[in-house]
């Protein structure tokens, strides 16, 4: 048969390219009509309601908890402590030391203590009512100098300092590079504490089959399979009895990487009720449960030679860590670890300190333990380029590394580095030396041009377990009807790594991304992914996906040649569909899908990727941290407008580049950049958490105040294309790391506006009121002092 | 509690429904009505994601009665796909990426429908002002403009 | 979500309706938009066992102007006084506040009567049950300690709402219908300073409308709204201003705040800079009354001291503005 004859049933597409395209997300027709469906939305059927009675009490013991009464409630199906418990939990395996009920002692106003399941909500809060227990009072720390100083209560036996981690790192020889320094200046600054602010409540839904001994739960989760670990871990389960599903989920940004005390809350009540319970927390809950940036301590001292090039860095830096462990450790390593990687440097000296204090448990927020840090850094590079008369960009451009591949002093590899591109791009958009300096001012209100650099990991080398698994795994199914399925672990929070898996799959196979389906985060259909964090999924995963779809691709080719009776060399592969090279000879898809199910029937088709051994890092105590198979760069010049009697900052604009490697989805990567920056934007001029005797001041959407639309400025991206040799067509991170400049350069920038640098987040307008005018009041006092000086004197201080 | 009959028009359609008095709109929608379109992001009138309109002008269920809704007109996000088509608004939000976690995006989307119903045309300001009781935490803001330009903008 | 505590919600037909069913129950309270009612009941703060909807209510939302003045009834919405043409020339300060106040959503819902008639605000107040029980209550709900000023034996929660510096400076008067009989009386004279008891008006009372006096010819005014972020917030600071000028002195000058107080007020003293132009010794000498007669105590997240010094800045900035309209 004339093979010109066979019917292209279906209109066969022509080879078809995704990646590099700017692509809609596969779910946002979801998203815009409404139909997606989050965890408070899921129709599962008539629920229980749950609800959690939260510690009044900062810090003490725990004698009893009667909740007879409650549990006597018509309507009150079950009633649970910290005592129902099996063993403890926390993300990091030697770090464990949370409850998700309180156990023994109670650490944090706002803990949970006790949670009951009833018919509707009034019954729910009406037993919590009727809940009554003896606490007794240990003094309480809401300062890392309180918990830190002599004879204050250990919140936690093991830790009797209240220092969960005490880092020190040492790389060369500090103290010769200070003395070869041409300026060593050495700040305090402070970093604030923030919340992630995602617009969607948390959440859980559990089930508990009695009859099957089964637990289901859908849940909020950024890492469905740490929860997991930690479901079977706290209620005695064995993992095979759980299934834990990730729907769609309003943001996550770090909130939920950790498995999270109401997860485990609500599965507990479910097999406590036999039946299926759903726990809605509200606002304030939600941000009681926490685990955001940590308010930070630092001093930072740094050693430039006369031309800008940095000689030593001597940074301490002191993380108030709230009342549990969590991510903790690896908070206050990155804080250490990311020093490097980004600017040569001579020598360095590290000491991090992660402390307990009575308030809710701080975790990863986007961008993790290195964005305050950056801000120091940044911040005291700028004004030592100042003091040394050098440019802030001619500084950074001093210290760029200039060999890649690169071996930081720390073990880190650097293997692409766009870092030069992303400065030259926004010194060129933003007009920084055309303008800078010549910014037009109104009456009292002042512009300026700041500039800042960052980096990021694209996923840690090193996992959190270490089970010998890849650090990756997508399956792809392949059937009767055509469409390939990908099944994938990797939790999408919005970032659109869905999307990018599929176009992904669709680049290699050539296929329409129509062809193509996606099912994620059930762990009775998905394989293990180790969750969406420290912005891993487009490295890691996009890399397994690349060789699952390779492999399915090799499969087909095959099927092809049995078919047209040729070798595999000789397939011309057009994604949908397939000749002969030099012929007329083609199949169409569904052609070349029938034949590569003779005798295998559905092909399922799995593709892994792990780290390569040389990414992961040093062999020094803490060393996994950091360590990553590729870094992303960002460059960021920030233009303000400061209104010098009301202290309010505006940003007018913001000039980004930012190096992703290979941006994928140029259209995700410009979205998720412009929202880190904006994040960074949040936490720089107007977050912050307080405290009131531990009890929280803003745990509301209106007092943490998170930007509205009308003060959120414009945000210019530029994507540099390193194209790293290992990340999928060269793609490496875009989430996190341009949320570090950006704290940097709004105080370089408020410099240059003003003339005053600010050491505190957040510049909140009273802050920087408070600067121009104690600046005020010291040029008063300077002035009167020169006019009442002796006439006679030799020599006038010009400042 | 005792319920009363509540009479509204929601999406289109007539609705009769025994209420509480005390039965806000936002759970008379998501669990009465079962359009779960509309969310809940905060504890009361502070982060605009569960804007809908009320005879065609915007509003927070969160902080409104049900029973006040009486004889008027509810729409939510469910409404604006008609015959088997996305509206502009959702077409531009979709293509220019409006929504990425996709949360605050019906209150959003509905916040900018009712925008454009009495001034097609909006300035950039006049689109912040008309946004600026909704928060997104993903966009930073930029692409959600984008979008509503891109709806208004064109031929109808 | 917070649940809504139990109430008989009716909806009154008219306002002799509605003034019935309030004297005649202790418990119940005056539901209009409910953009600061149902938040706080959310909160557990107000408890109300019978709310009474004025949404029906024929007559309240009229907006009326004759030659003796402007006349508001007292559920026109923000939405309203914010885009209405009669409102933006008779009354531009108040025109600026309602747009200033929140955001649209609210805008919609909200109305003259329940803004002028706003709770007051304080970090220790509008806070959740658990909240305030963990925190042992406060002196202005369920507790005896202020703990804004715990030595003190007064309530300083502020009182927070945009519209009523704008009406104060315009010289506004509100019109209070009770069962006993209708009065009017001052705007001024609705407020007291104390921030648990900042209204005059009795339980049974019902504000039902507002009297704007014809301004006299050349009269300015404008309002001014300090808040950390662009939208949403209350304000850290509010200033009203209206002014006459003659012969490029000042005629008239009105100056109003809120944001600051449990009340808000009118700047006092503010005739001794009649026919004085309104130059940089008059803006300096104003500023400083500004900061004498504020004061701001830590009820926001925002330190009580930039509250001051911002109010001043407020008020200098719309004097100035408003003189140097041609």
């Amino acid at each position: 048969m004339k093979l010109d004859q066979v019917s292209l049933r279906h209109g066969a597409a022509p080879a078809t390219r995704s990646v590099g395209e700017r692509t809609p997300l596969v779910d946002g027709i979801d998203k815009v009509t409404g139909r997606a469906r989050y965890t408070a939305d899921l129709p599962l059927g008539p629920t229980l309601v749950g609800k959690i009675l939260r510690s009044p009490v900062a810090h003490g013991i725990i004698r009893s908890i009667d909740a007879h009464k409650a549990r006597a409630m018509a309507g009150v199906r079950a009633v649970v402590t910290g005592q129902d418990f099996v063993a403890p939990y926390g993300v990091i395996p030697i770090a464990q030391n949370e409850w998700p009920l309180a156990r023994d002692k109670v650490r944090y106003r706002g803990e949970p203590l006790v949670a009951v399941a009833a018919v509707d909500e009034a019954t729910a809060e009406a037993a919590l009512r009727a809940i009554t227990y003896d606490i007794e009072i240990l003094p309480a720390y809401f300062t890392t100098a309180d918990a830190r100083a002599e004879g204050a209560t250990p919140l936690h036996e093991s830790k009797p300092g209240n220092v969960e981690r005490k880092v020190e790192q040492d790389f060369g020889d500090v103290d010769a590079e200070f003395a070869a320094a041409d300026l060593v200046l050495e700040r305090r600054y402070e970093g604030n504490e923030v919340y992630h602010g995602q617009i969607e409540l948390d959440a859980s839904i559990a089930e508990w089959e009695p009859e099957r001994e089964r637990l289901t739960v859908h849940t909020v989760t950024q890492v469905p399979y740490y929860l997991h670990l930690m479901l079977a871990q706290t209620l005695g389960l064995d993992e095979a009895q759980i299934r834990v599903v990730k729907p769609f989920i309003g943001g996550g940004f770090g909130h939920r990487v950790e498995p999270l005390n109401f997860e485990m809350i609500t599965a507990l009540l479910a097999r406590a009720a036999n039946g299926r319970v759903k726990l809605e927390l509200t606002r304030e809950e939600t941000f009681i449960t926490h685990r955001g940036r940590p308010a930070t301590e630092m001093r930072m001292k740094i050693g430039l030679k006369a031309n800008g090039q940095i000689t030593g860095i001597d940074a301490e830096v002191v993380q108030r860590g709230g009342a549990y462990a969590g991510y903790g450790l690896v908070t206050i390593l990155y804080a250490g670890a990311l020093l490097h990687a980004i600017y040569k440097v001579g020598a360095s000296r590290f000491r991090g300190y992660r402390v307990y204090t009575n308030l809710p448990p701080c975790g990863a927020m986007r961008g993790h333990g290195a964005v305050q840090v950056r801000f120091a850094f940044e911040a005291l590079l700028d004004e030592m380029a100042e003091t040394l008369g050098l440019d802030p960009i001619a500084v950074r451009r001093a210290n760029l590394l200039t060999e890649i591949p690169y071996r930081t002093l720390n073990d880190l590899q650097v293997n692409s580095y766009g870092l030069p591109a992303c400065i030259a791009a926004v010194e060129k958009a933003s007009g920084w030396n055309e303008r800078r300096g010549k910014l037009p001012h109104r009456p009292g209100l002042r512009r300026g041009l700041g500039m800042a650099c960052s980096h990021y990991v694209s996923g840690s080398a090193k996992p959190v377990h270490w089970s010998g698994e890849p650090h990756a795994v997508i399956n792809l199914k392949l059937d009767f009807d055509g469409g390939i399925t990908v099944l994938t672990g990797a939790s999408d929070i919005g970032q659109g790594s869905s999307t990018l898996i599929t176009q992904i799959v669709a680049e290699v196979l050539l296929v329409p991304m129509q062809r193509i389906r996606l099912v994620s985060t059930d762990s009775a259909l998905t394989p293990k992914d180790n969750g969406s964090y420290s912005s891993r999924v487009s490295f890691m995963v996009g890399n397994a996906a690349l060789n699952a779809s390779k492999a399915l691709k090799r499969l087909l080719i095959e099927a092809a040649a049995r078919r047209l009776k040729v070798t595999a060399d000789e397939i011309e592969w057009a994604g949908e569909s397939c000749g002969v090279i030099g012929t007329d000879q083609m199949l169409d898809w569904a052609q070349v899908v029938q034949e590569a199910l003779v005798d295998s029937g559905t092909l399922t088709v799995k593709g892994t990727w792990s780290t390569p051994p040389e990414t992961q890092g040093g062999k020094f105590r803490g060393a996994a941290v950091g360590s990553s198979a590729g870094f992303s760069y960002g460059a960021q010049v920030v233009e303000v407008e400061v209104d010098e009697d009301t202290g309010r900052v505006a940003v007018q604009k913001v000039w980004v580049a930012h190096d992703c490697g290979r941006a994928i989805n140029p259209l995700a990567v410009e979205g998720q950049v412009q929202g880190a920056i904006w994040m960074g934007m949040g936490q720089a001029l107007s977050e912050e958490t307080q405290y009131h005797e531990g009890l929280p001041l803003r745990p509301n959407m209106l007092d943490c105040r998170i930007p509205t639309i009308v003060e959120s400025p414009p945000i210019e991206v530029f994507l540099i294309e390193s194209m790293d040799p290992l990340g999928p067509f060269g793609a490496k991170e875009a989430s996190e790391g341009g949320l570090h400049g950006f704290p940097p350069a709004l105080c370089n920038a408020i410099f240059d506006a003003i003339g005053i640098r600010l050491t505190e987040l957040p510049a909140t307008p009273d802050r920087v009121l408070e600067a121009i005018q104690a600046r005020r009041r010291d040029e008063r006092l300077r002035a009167r002092r020169a006019a009442t000086a002796a006439p006679a004197a030799a020599t006038v201080e010009v400042q | 509690m005792s319920k009363g009959l509540l009479k509204l028009n929601v999406n289109g359609r007539e609705r009769e429904d025994a209420v509480a008095g005390n039965t806000l709109l936002l759970d008379y929608l998501r669990d009465t009505a079962g359009l779960t379109g509309t969310k809940q992001g905060c504890d009361g009138g502070e982060c605009g994601a569960c804007t809908v309109l009320i005879d065609g002008e915007p509003r927070l269920a969160c902080i409104t009665l049900a029973a006040s809704c009486e004889g008027r007109a509810v729409e939510t996000i469910e409404s604006l796909a008609a015959e088997g088509r996305m509206s502009r608004l959702q077409q531009a939000f979709h293509e220019k990426l409006g929504t990425q976690c996709g949360f605050c995006t019906p209150g959003m989307i509905m916040a900018a429908e009712a925008l454009l119903r009495r001034n097609p045309n909006p300035s950039e300001a006049e689109i912040r002002e008309a946004l600026s009781g909704n928060l997104c935490r993903c966009t930073g803001y930029v692409k959600i403009i984008e979008s509503v330009q891109a709806a208004a903008g064109g031929c109808a | 979500m917070e649940r809504m505590p139990d109430f008989e919600l009716k909806r009154a037909a008219t306002l002799a309706e509605a003034v019935t069913w309030l004297a005649a129950d202790p418990r119940a309270k005056l539901f209009a938009g409910g953009t600061d009612l149902v938040p706080n009941l959310r909160r557990g703060i107000e408890r109300a066992a019978v709310l009474i909807d004025l949404g029906a209510v024929h007559g309240l939302s009229d907006i009326a102007l004759t030659d003796t003045g402007l006349s508001l009834g007292a559920r026109v919405t923000l939405a309203r006084l914010a885009s209405d043409v009669t409102i933006a020339q008779q009354a531009p300060a108040l025109a600026e506040a309602a747009r200033a106040v929140a955001g649209p959503g609210h805008r919609s819902a909200a109305t003259l009567g329940g803004n002028l008639c706003l709770d007051t605000r304080c970090v220790f107040y509008n806070q959740s049950e658990w909240w305030r029980a963990a925190n042992r209550y406060c002196l202005k709900r369920g507790g005896d300690t202020c703990h804004v000023a715990p030595q003190g034996q007064r309530c300083h929660a502020a009182f927070s709402g945009d519209l009523a510096p704008a009406l104060l400076v315009l010289g506004a008067e509100v019109q209070l219908v009770s069962a006993r009989g209708t009065r009017r009386i001052p705007l001024a004279e609705l407020y007291r300073d104390d921030g648990a008891a900042h209204l005059t008006l009795s339980r049974d009372e019902v504000l039902s409308g507002v009297r704007i006096p014809a301004a006299s010819p050349g009269l300015r005014s404008g309002y001014r709204k300090a808040r950390t972020r662009g939208a949403m917030d209350f304000p850290l600071a509010g200033a009203a201003c209206a002014l006459t000028l003659r012969d490029g002195v000042l005629a008239e000058l009105r100056i109003a705040i809120t944001g600051t107080n449990s009340n808000p007020f009118l700047l006092a003293g503010c005739d001794e800079f009649i026919g004085r132009p309104a130059d940089a010794e008059v803006l300096a000498q104003l500023g400083k009354r500004v900061q004498k007669q504020v004061s701001p105590m830590r009820s926001t997240v925002t330190p009580s001291n930039y509250r001051r010094l911002v109010a001043a800045v407020l008020a200098q900035r719309l004097v100035s503005e408003l003189s140097a309209t041609a």
